[in-house]
């Protein structure tokens, strides 16, 4: 069941609107804090946690030795899932998974594996027979808003930080998984008639269209999703843009300075 | 904190935890007698007076009971009623009868639509928990400005201690004008200064949890409130 | 679960155990509440390298209509574990072993919850495994009544939940993950750490009658230990780390 939003809720968002005020305190393209752990979990060969506002997400990755696709011989494999399981909010049900958190997934997926971050032919082992299939599965705990980004962050901090278990499946030395570079996604939803950067509950309440962007370390985009019902015109795009390549560079620098402790 | 209770510093509890022995005492809410023990059923501190043995909770769920008064939002509207959400587990029911206006057969949402705000007063609980509502009372109305604040229903005795003291002191301060319900909602209106800085204030009481941190809060907040003079 | 016992050394020469526990001496534990922001109350409990998260919700309208009790509220548990909490990934969806702990664990709680207050309601209890040591039934257990607590339902006490077993024919407190692949026996239980009762018990294995007195005895010693643990835990959410 949708919750409902109250007519004061939407009005009162507006009037702030129309003051540059956020219903939060934040500035129109302000961040809320943010804390990245990585490493934390015992038996994830990489794991994350990303504390964002009122939004905690983990992401864990595993790996597996697989048959390479037989037009693709010396490939390895890359999957992204997310899961909205009910503990991440009084709205989602238990059930088969969402459309949203389907599409949430993907999105992620997209921005990584069209980065170019990992090199699908570093995971051959044996070229026919033998390659890594590396699995990333996204695990939304509190959902307080803009999920997206807490969810992409999560998971190329894991990544990053990876070790793949070769001597468990004894294939030679553990060594780091290589990822070369950091895609980064910044999400923008209109509240009270314009754009804001990283959307809080009340603000992703009222059901206007939201923008995901993946920009890579280049500023280059990976990946671009517009959702839910609503139009934006090209001069939004550009401003929005803007926003997204500060916001990118500086949860970039957030990531490398968890790697290699 | 000063409502009463004969010690002067307030202990914390956790569910099962003996309070003391239950002789010549009473239960208030949060605890139950067990054998010849008072024991606590939830997280809160331990209040004494006249008497009764109570625990006031640090996280609290509202529960609705006859005469409450609380801010609803209209969820759906039939023909000759509203069903509401009062922030309890289950939805209000406002017969067309309980309204302050003529309505008619079918014409509802004429006066109350989706998503509208309603002030209204808790007519009867029965023992299934439906609720039914009225808006026949003073006061009781259609609330068309002003916003809706979230206040855990475990800090409305702190907010109304001494004659709603701090109350008092917070619609002063916000020049604003403030109802108080029942239900963890507290309705405020007035100049947007007022509205936001209750709204920052009260986001820092959602993260203490604790009731009697309250007054430390409003005094921690009360260096920017739209009015500083004399209150 | 008792592969191969006898054959693997689980006890050192000098009677510790592999990781240098005493037998009768449980993993560290760890809690805190108020860990998710958008849940009523949650906690987090970590137990050896165990991790277990719970989120509760509620009390609300139990839908659909037919789980409704007209005289109290039902508990809607669900335990799951995440895929990368285990060696192996799990794929998400339906298993049976986390059907049967939800139920285990719902069972035990409603032996604690005032559920009389709430008629016609469900509270929903969300656990889930993030790292699977051995023994995350029992750590879901006792996040899943942190977060109870922390969300204000009414509880006659809370619950700990903690294991005990066999290795190398000794009754041992808290068995770790090669202890519980190559050893005998397993003894999670669920305690009420005020009321001493047992709110969920269960065992597989080969234990004597002897050696099951002395595995609940080492439970009830750590239940206490564990309780400690969890007032703190509260103290420190609501009255500045003081009890």
């Amino acid at each position: 069941m949708a919750a409902p939003v109250p007519n004061l809720l939407r009005q009162e968002i507006e009037r702030l609107a129309a003051d540059d005020k956020r219903i939060d305190g934040r500035g129109r393209w302000e961040r809320r804090a943010v804390d990245l752990e990585v490493g934390l979990l015992y038996n994830a060969e990489g794991s994350a946690k990303v504390t964002w506002g009122g939004t905690v997400v983990y992401a864990g990755v595993k790996f597996e030795l697989r048959t390479p696709w037989p037009d693709r011989p010396t490939q390895g494999s890359l999957m992204c899932g997310a899961e909205l399981r009910p503990v991440a909010h009084v709205k989602y049900e238990p059930g088969p998974p969402s459309p949203e958190s389907i599409e949430l997934g993907r999105v992620v997926d997209r921005g990584i594996r069209e980065s170019g971050c990992i090199d699908m032919e570093s995971l051959c082992i044996v070229p026919g027979e033998k390659v890594w299939g590396v699995m990333i599965d996204i695990h939304v705990m509190s959902d307080g808003g803009n999920i997206f980004d807490a969810c992409g962050l999560a998971a190329i901090a894991a990544l990053r930080t990876a070790i793949v278990p070769a001597e468990r499946f004894d294939v030679g030395e553990d060594h780091v998984l290589g990822v070369s570079s950091t895609p980064i996604m910044a999400s923008f939803t209109r509240a009270g008639g314009r754009f804001v950067y990283d959307p809080c509950e009340e603000e992703e309440l009222g059901g206007d269209e939201r923008i995901h962007i993946t920009l890579g370390d280049t500023e280059h985009l990976h990946s671009l999703q517009k959702g839910l019902k609503g139009a934006f015109t090209p001069a939004e795009f550009a401003e929005i843009l803007d926003v997204a390549r500060k916001h990118c560079a500086e949860l970039r620098d957030l990531v490398a300075s968890k790697e290699g402790n | 904190m000063s409502q009463g209770q004969d010690g002067a510093e307030q202990r914390l509890v956790t569910p099962g935890a003996a309070i003391g022995p239950a002789t010549g005492r009473r239960v208030g809410t949060g605890a139950l007698i067990q054998g010849d023990q008072i024991i606590a059923t939830r997280v809160g501190l331990v209040r004494e007076r006249h008497g009764t043995v109570s625990v006031d909770p640090v996280a609290s769920t509202y529960m609705p009971r006859s005469g409450d008064l609380v801010i609803g939002t209209v969820v759906e509207a039939r023909s000759n009623l509203w069903f509401l959400d009062i922030n309890g587990p289950f939805q209000a029911l406002l017969p067309m009868s309980l309204a302050p206006w003529k309505v008619e057969f079918g014409g509802t949402r004429d006066h109350a639509d989706i998503n509208d705000s309603l002030l209204m007063r808790v007519q009867e609980v029965d023992e299934v928990q439906n609720v039914v509502a009225t808006m026949r009372g003073i006061g009781l109305r259609r609330l068309a400005e002003g916003a809706v604040l979230l206040v855990d229903v475990q800090h409305n005795d702190t907010l109304r201690a001494e004659g709603a003291a701090l109350l008092k002191r917070l619609r002063d301060l916000s020049d604003c004008r403030i109802v108080l319900a029942d239900n963890g909602r507290m309705w405020v209106d007035g100049e947007d200064a007022g509205i936001d800085w209750l709204r920052s204030l009260f986001r820092d009481v959602a993260a203490a949890g604790r009731t009697d941190t309250l007054n430390s809060i409003v005094e921690h907040h009360a260096a920017n409130a739209p009015n500083r003079g004399e209150a | 679960m008792m592969g191969g016992y006898g054959d693997v050394q689980l006890l050192r020469d000098d009677g510790k155990r592999l990781d240098g526990r005493a037998i009768d001496e449980m993993r560290p534990v760890e809690i805190k509440v108020g860990v998710l922001p958008a849940a009523q109350g949650s906690a987090w409990v970590k137990q050896g390298l165990n991790v277990a998260v719970c989120a509760v919700y509620g009390p609300m309208e139990a839908h659909p209509r037919k789980i409704q009790r007209q005289d109290r509220a039902v508990l809607d548990v669900r335990y799951n574990m995440a895929p990368f909490s285990t060696g192996d990934r799990i794929r998400p969806g339906f298993n049976r072993r986390a059907r049967e702990i939800s139920k285990v664990t719902a069972e035990a709680l409603e032996s604690v919850v005032l559920l009389e207050r709430f008629p016609r309601s469900k509270i929903r209890v969300e656990i889930e495994i993030l790292a699977a040591e051995a023994g995350t039934r029992c750590a879901g257990i006792t996040a899943a009544s942190m977060a109870l607590a922390d969300a204000g339902i009414p509880m006659r006490d809370l619950v700990v939940g903690i294991a005990s077993g066999k290795i190398q024919d000794t009754v041992v407190l808290d068995l770790d993950k090669a202890e519980d692949n190559y050893g005998q026996a397993d003894l999670p239980a669920g305690i009420c750490p005020n009321t001493g009762e047992l709110v969920f018990l269960q065992m597989d294995g080969d234990l004597s009658i002897d050696e099951y007195n002395l595995a609940m005895e080492y439970n009830y010693k750590a239940a206490a230990e564990i309780h400690e643990i969890m007032v703190a835990a509260l103290a420190a959410r609501y009255d500045g780390g003081e009890a």
